[in-house]
């Protein structure tokens, strides 16, 4: 109980900080240059851009989570089931953000539910 | 795209992608030594214990150096290379759960892990494709 948890907690973390973290990354624009003066420009926007400063706060929550887990839990438990974070991030895109989801991708995240289901089998 | 440079590329992007699956199953293999190492301390005490241990900062360091070549593949390579990989990343940090760490995995766990990574394939594959459609819009309106 303890574990699934955790793994909730990582899996929605992870979805949340890519969230803010593609936000903030399109805020900034691409990055279409090697001149160091102009990458400097760019780093010193990404590093106070709100969204990307969210974006590390999530990402860290997951590894913290990750670590603690892993101190009783097995890796071949909880780095699969991690996966998780598709079956989120596709809800997450047709429910917030409206995008359509294809067949294909429905087929994707029904066959991680099944494959998690029986990883964490006992 | 020519041939020729169509097979440096591919080459260049399994030189990155190898490393960075191996580093990545590598660096979770070592994190993972070190909590269960700490794992008896109370749930407070676990964090500081760990970050005194240089296993948890070779891991850290391993994982990094992976999430980098993977960064940095993505910026020239074709999703259809790094969606394997990310895939393969599954299936390889339960081979090295199971070796290195020997943890027991049963015939269950096994197929769910396989289902799993057929899974990502699927989805990131869908990802592939609506990266490929947007782009074929940008071109039809000459952007």
């Amino acid at each position: 109980m303890k574990t699934a948890i955790l793994i909730a907690i990582i899996v929605l973390a992870d979805a949340t900080g890519d969230v803010f973290l593609t936000r903030g990354m399109k805020q900034v624009g691409e990055i279409s240059t090697i001149n160091p003066r102009a990458l400097f420009r760019v780093g010193g926007k990404v590093i106070t851009n709100k969204n990307f400063l969210s974006g590390i706060f999530f990402i860290t929550i997951t590894f913290v989570s990750f670590l603690i887990v892993l101190s009783w839990a097995d890796l071949s438990l909880v780095f699969p089931t991690k996966s998780l974070v598709y079956v989120f991030s596709t809800l997450g895109a047709k429910f917030v953000l409206g995008e359509t989801v294809t067949l294909q991708r429905w087929m994707g995240i029904f066959l991680v539910c099944v494959g998690v289901g029986l990883t964490s089998l006992p | 795209m020519t041939s020729a440079t169509k097979g440096t590329s591919l080459k260049k992007t399994l030189f990155v992608l190898i490393p960075a699956i191996f580093a990545q199953a590598g660096g979770n293999v070592f994190v993972s030594t070190s909590m269960k190492e700490v794992g008896n301390s109370s749930w407070f005490l676990l964090l500081p214990r760990a970050i005194e241990s240089p296993t948890l900062w070779l891991g850290t360091v391993l994982l990094a150096v992976s999430f980098i070549l993977f960064a940095s593949a993505l910026s020239w390579a074709d999703l259809s290379f790094v969606v394997p990989a990310v895939s393969a990343e599954v299936i390889l940090n339960v081979v090295f759960a199971s070796y290195f760490l020997h943890e027991v995995v049963s015939l269950t766990r096994w197929t769910g892990v396989l289902l799993i990574s057929m899974g990502v394939v699927l989805v990131l594959r869908s990802e592939r494709q609506k990266a490929l459609r947007s782009e074929d819009i940008f071109r039809k309106e000459g952007l």
